[in-house]
């Protein structure tokens, strides 16, 4: 007994001998405490009630806002979770592939009761996430640093078993060495997309196959291709500079492309290789036939024309740039509009950017010469300029993309802008679920810092800038400045009113200029080639190019960086490749919770701030998932009404309890039980919250509502007489087995919960009752036999008629 | 500096806010989230008015007025605004104005009063109340079909109050009531403001809760607000001639969970609007935790000592408020 306690002892006294240690390196005043909680949370998985006793000990930190910070950003976790934390994606393009889906079959899966979040070994936590921003491979899994995309509902216990299988594996034994004199080089992406579909398994497969077959070549990682759909991807580049590409590579494929390619170094190894490679070919029956199977028009044309009608100024160089050489940067054009900025004067520059016309690409589309003057008119000795990489629209991923494969650039504009202002300090301020931005911008800081492009005098001149990354914690409305100010200074993330703008007083009462990671990207083409170079491209009030995640129900989805002025007809057909399975184009949802949902009849708008506008929709940061026939357009707006319900900081009446009630409605909607008139509550509760709420996110939550309620109203009446055509509204609707059915078995397997009998070579029967309407037997059934069926009985005509089967 | 309030032009004083200057001469605003001496946040939006100049919707107790503002604040919009707001408040606010016994008692006895005495054995205050609903005390309630029973919140509890038996037992307390005591009682009617507030129905966790919490004497559950007095969202409700919120209420929090802060102060979760007026005003006291719909204020046990009884003054409704027994 003694010596338990003992232990018990010991262990407390290394638990605050480690807070003290952390206390020690990141400080004790009040407005260090996000980054503090952090840190605590990194070392100990969740803050225990020891370590923040201490923290109240040690740091100016006291109770009331340790409470009110630590409960406000969802980051904090406050119970010990299991060891491995399983995170169910639920942005847009994952919640219309079904997450919810694969949500309910991992807790079925694990066996978790209720309300429970750990299983009962305490092998597993679960929790949904709003956006791993990885939508092309929607629905997208992430467990501890591994994420797998495209899970299925049947599926996931395939997924545990693979991931618990490669758990024990270090991960961090591929050894690098140095290649002298390359035969050639290898690109592939290693963006957070493609590492989710594989690539680190290619890159280390790249590395151990070269090595086995003595070929020297070098393996460069490079940023996001932007080809999402076709990852993993590779380019093969020769030394006479031909590039062959190859999209969906798999591991097994490498040894053989390296063998088609390139040969082995000496004579006797390349006979072995070759003797090798055929008793592999005869041993596992791949043929370099197999690695082909499709040919290679088709597999590069789809790409090529996903290509074609894109324009390249914030991802230049996407595809080769590798994403933290600084060398291969400078060669390319890096670094000459910071140069050419620092020979102007302040007042060139920001007159460059008005004249460019670029306006913030944040959403709110302000002109960013504009604020920079703001800003730069004012005499405070102090300014800040903080870079909002705080993107938490889910169906967005453009912010992560860009700092992840083009740190240098964002870093580029970001000091040019500081200089045209007069900043003394600048801030990253990217989104706690993006950690390999994280690494790689503050990678980037340093190899900028050393070659003095930060720091004391940069690059000779008499500016001087400091950069420093600050991890937002979790909250959607820190995206609006005003919060994401009010978080840095260690509060919770109410925005401020407005007057006074932060250009005029931000952060700690200073002059602040905010700018979107996109809209700094922009800004070194627009110094180097000059306002009227970027000005020619767009419409009349937009101009330049934006970068939209394309997702949803997609042909070829991913990152596209597009002119203003291209209809959304060309983004969706020319380079999407159109509506996938064939089905028929419904709405484009474009913006994410702030922005609407265009109907297919208006698609040929033209990308463009204003236009947008004007028919309810807005730009927003840029997601753009793609909603076919089989969508509902009530569940669509109840998906983003409960995302913003759940964000709203909760200080203002009209976005806290409003929209909540417009959730209720929504709720009551879709389980068939409103009536006409809460169609007409819902409307003036929409129109009311747009009016008086005081800060964006309030403003533009009921956009999804309204412009559904405008293009789509008679799907609202339909759930009303309770039908929902395409049998997403669970409520309405029952599964049902058809006369097709030939007994086969297979969904009375894959039913998770026993509600179709076992009963060969006889058409089975679900039990209504038991059904959980999960999906999985639709999956399963070959011959299209399992329906969803209206449960309101006149109309299941229909129903039946216009049923979908996913 | 001038601005236009409605289309009356008007003089600002250094550092008014539009509220102020507008009641100054003499418009109606109603606010909840504001207290002028004290450190405020808008966040009930009661005082929208609109600036005529850019169309926007702002709250007047926290904008500064700029040279040549146009406001306005009497227009229609700007009342159905006002009452919305109202309204989205109270279906989050799961509380009675009145205890639904006094409200039905048909001789107008105020019941909760008499047995909020009647729980503190201050029996003479009891009787004296009850004398005054009634002119025949001994039999009064004999021939009644006791509505306030059949009203008694208790009753979805476990079983209602026995509030004729006590007021029996009262009566039969009259022996040792003397007249000098019989002064104490105060005379405070059962308010007749238009407006009521009503909690609706109990959750199972309420109940349970409020099953095993509530040992009173009578076993009162003592609906009534005891910070009706002071409250303004019920008065500003009245004036917006609101009968009944038209959304269906859900709360995240238990109705009628009152929480012992200091001395006699309480806190009753329901009944807060999250205006965060408490928060702001006292240093490491009462705290925000969590955000959105759910978000609350809540005070830590540490932290309760350091509270003063007089930030009861500063909540615009019920949710803190001092009782004197």
């Amino acid at each position: 007994m003694t010596c338990q306690c003992n232990n018990k002892e010991e262990n407390h006294n290394s638990l605050i001998e480690r807070t003290d240690a952390i206390i020690d390196r990141i400080g004790t005043s009040r407005e260090i405490i996000i980054p503090l909680l952090q840190a605590v949370q990194e070392e100990f998985s969740y803050l225990s009630s020891e370590v923040i006793e201490r923290i109240y000990q040690r740091t100016e930190i006291d109770r009331a806002q340790l409470i009110s910070v630590s409960t406000f950003y969802s980051q904090f976790r406050h119970i010990p979770y299991g060891k491995h934390l399983i995170k169910v994606c639920t942005g847009t393009a994952c919640h219309v592939k079904g997450a919810t889906n694969v949500y309910d079959s991992f807790r079925r899966e694990l066996n978790m009761e209720n309300d429970a979040i750990t299983t009962n070994d305490q092998l597993f936590s679960i929790e949904k996430i709003a956006c791993l921003g990885c939508c092309t491979l929607a629905p997208v899994v992430q467990i501890d640093e591994k994420i797998y995309g495209h899970v299925l509902p049947g599926k996931v216990n395939e997924v545990i078993e693979d991931f618990l299988a490669t758990a024990g594996d270090d991960q961090q034994n591929s050894a690098k060495r140095q290649v002298e004199k390359p035969a050639g080089e290898i690109r592939l992406g290693m963006g957070s997309c493609c590492q989710a579909s594989g690539s680190t398994a290619i890159y280390e497969e790249l590395i151990d196959a070269s090595h086995a077959l003595h070929i020297d070549i070098k393996i460069k990682p490079v940023g996001c291709v932007g080809v999402c759909n076709k990852v993993p991807l590779i380019d093969v580049v020769l030394p006479d500079g031909t590039i062959t590409r190859y999209p969906n590579v798999q591991a097994k494929e490498i040894k053989e492309i390296l063998h088609h390619h390139f040969k082995p170094a000496g004579y006797i190894k390349r006979i072995k290789n070759s003797l090798f490679n055929q008793i592999d070919t005869i041993h596992t029956d791949i043929t370099w036939d197999n690695v082909i199977w499709k040919s290679v028009d088709e597999r590069t044309g789809i790409i090529d024309s996903f290509l074609a009608y894109q324009k390249h100024i914030s991802t230049e160089g996407f595809g080769f740039l590798a994403p933290l050489n600084l060398a291969e940067y400078t060669n390319n054009h890096g670094f000459e509009g910071l140069k050419k900025a620092l020979q102007q004067s302040r007042e060139e520059v920001i007159q460059t950017v008005l004249t460019s016309g670029l306006r913030g690409r944040g959403g709110g589309g302000f002109p960013t010469g504009k604020k920079w003057e703001i800003v730069s008119s004012s005499d405070s000795a102090t300014k800040y300029i903080i870079c909002n990489g705080d993107e938490g629209d889910p169906g967005a991923f453009m912010d992560r993309m860009m700092l992840e494969s083009y740190p240098f650039r964002v870093i580029e504009g970001m000091i040019i802008a500081g200089y045209a202002v007069g900043a003394t300090k600048g801030i990253f301020y990217i989104r706690a679920e993006y950690p390999l931005a994280v690494v790689r911008i503050r990678k980037a800081l340093e190899i900028c810092r050393e070659a003095n492009l930060i720091g004391d005098h940069i690059a000779g001149s008499d500016f001087s800038l400091d950069i420093s990354i600050f991890e937002g914690a979790g909250a959607f409305v820190c995206g609006e400045e005003t919060a994401l100010i009010a978080s840095i200074e260690g509060e919770r993330g109410f925005p401020k009113q407005r007057p006074p703008f932060p250009a005029v007083k931000g952060l700690n009462q200073y002059p602040t200029l905010v700018n979107n990671v996109e809209t700094l990207s922009q800004i070194p083409f627009i110094v180097r080639n000059g306002a009227s170079q970027y000005n020619q491209v767009g419409t009349l009030n937009s101009k330049g190019t934006k970068v939209f995640a394309l997702a949803g129900k997609i042909r070829h989805g991913g990152l596209i960086e597009v002119p203003m002025g291209i209809t959304l007809n060309q983004i969706i057909h020319d380079i999407g490749g159109g509506v996938e399975k064939g089905e028929k184009l419904k709405a484009v949802q474009i913006g994410g919770p702030s922005g609407g949902c265009i109907p297919a009849s208006l698609c040929d708008v033209q990308v463009d701030f204003d236009a947008f506008n004007k028919m309810g929709a807005m730009m927003g940061s840029g997601g753009l998932v793609v909603l076919s026939e089989s969508d509902c357009m009530v569940d669509v707006a109840r998906y983003f009404l409960s995302f913003t319900c759940d964000q709203s900081c909760g200080k203002c009446t009209f976005c806290r309890v409003g929209i909540r009630r417009m959730l209720d409605i929504l709720n009551k909607i879709c389980s068939g039980k409103a009536t006409l008139s809460d169609i007409d509550k819902l409307e003036e509760l929409a129109v009311n919250i747009k009016k008086t709420s005081l800060c964006g996110l309030g403003k533009t939550a009921p956009n999804p509502v309204l412009t559904t309620l405008k293009y789509f109203r008679h799907e609202y009446e339909e759930h009303v007489n309770g039908i929902c055509k395409t049998g997403t509204c669970k409520d309405m609707i029952k599964y049902q087995i058809t006369d097709d059915c030939i007994g086969c078995t297979k969904c009375a397997k894959a039913c998770p919960v026993d509600a179709i009998p076992y009963t060969p070579y006889e058409i089975h029967t679900i039990n209504t009752e038991q059904c959980v309407l999960c999906g999985l037997c639709i999956d399963e059934c070959k011959y299209n036999a399992i329906v969803k069926e209206s449960l309101n009985q006149q109309t299941n005509r229909e129903v039946k008629e216009s049923a979908v089967c996913r | 500096m001038q601005i236009i309030i409605n289309e009356q032009e008007t003089a600002v004083l250094p550092g008014e806010t539009i509220l102020e200057t507008a009641r100054r001469i003499g418009y109606e605003i109603p606010s909840l989230c504001y207290s002028k001496a004290d450190k405020h946040k808008s966040s009930c939006m009661v005082c929208a008015v609109k600036n005529k100049q850019n169309g926007q919707i702002i709250p007047s107790c926290t904008t500064l007025p700029t040279p040549g503002m146009e406001i306005e604040t009497e227009s229609e919009e700007i009342r159905l605004i006002r009452s919305l707001s109202l309204e989205l408040l109270l279906s989050d606010h799961k509380a009675d104005c009145e205890a639904p016994c006094s409200m039905v008692c048909p001789a107008g006895l105020d019941i909760e009063m008499m047995l909020r005495y009647y729980d503190n054995q201050r029996y003479p205050e009891a009787y004296h109340l009850i004398q005054l609903a009634f002119s025949l005390p001994e039999i009064a309630c004999d021939t009644c079909k006791v509505p306030c029973e059949k009203a008694c919140r208790r009753g979805a509890v476990d079983k209602a109050v026995s509030i004729r038996a006590i007021i029996k037992t009262v009566l039969e307390q009259k022996a040792i009531i003397t007249d000098s005591e019989n002064e104490k009682a105060e005379l405070l009617p059962v308010q007749k403001i238009p407006f009521n507030s009503r909690l609706g129905r109990f959750t199972e966790k309420e109940k349970h809760y409020l099953k095993e919490n509530i040992k009173s004497e009578s076993r009162c559950l003592h609906c009534a607000c005891a910070g009706e007095s002071k409250c303004k969202l019920r008065r500003y409700a009245a004036n917006a001639k609101i009968k009944r919120p038209r959304y269906e209420a859900t709360s995240v929090f238990p109705a009628m969970h009152k929480e012992h802060i200091t001395g006699n102060l309480w806190f009753e979760q329901a009944k807060c609007i999250r205006c965060g007026l408490c928060v702001y005003n006292t240093d490491n006291g009462f705290t925000f935790k969590d955000r959105g719909f759910g978000m609350q204020i809540i005070i830590p046990a540490e932290n309760k000592k350091q509270i003063n009884e007089s930030i009861a003054g500063i909540c615009p409704t019920g949710a803190l408020y001092c009782v004197n027994h």
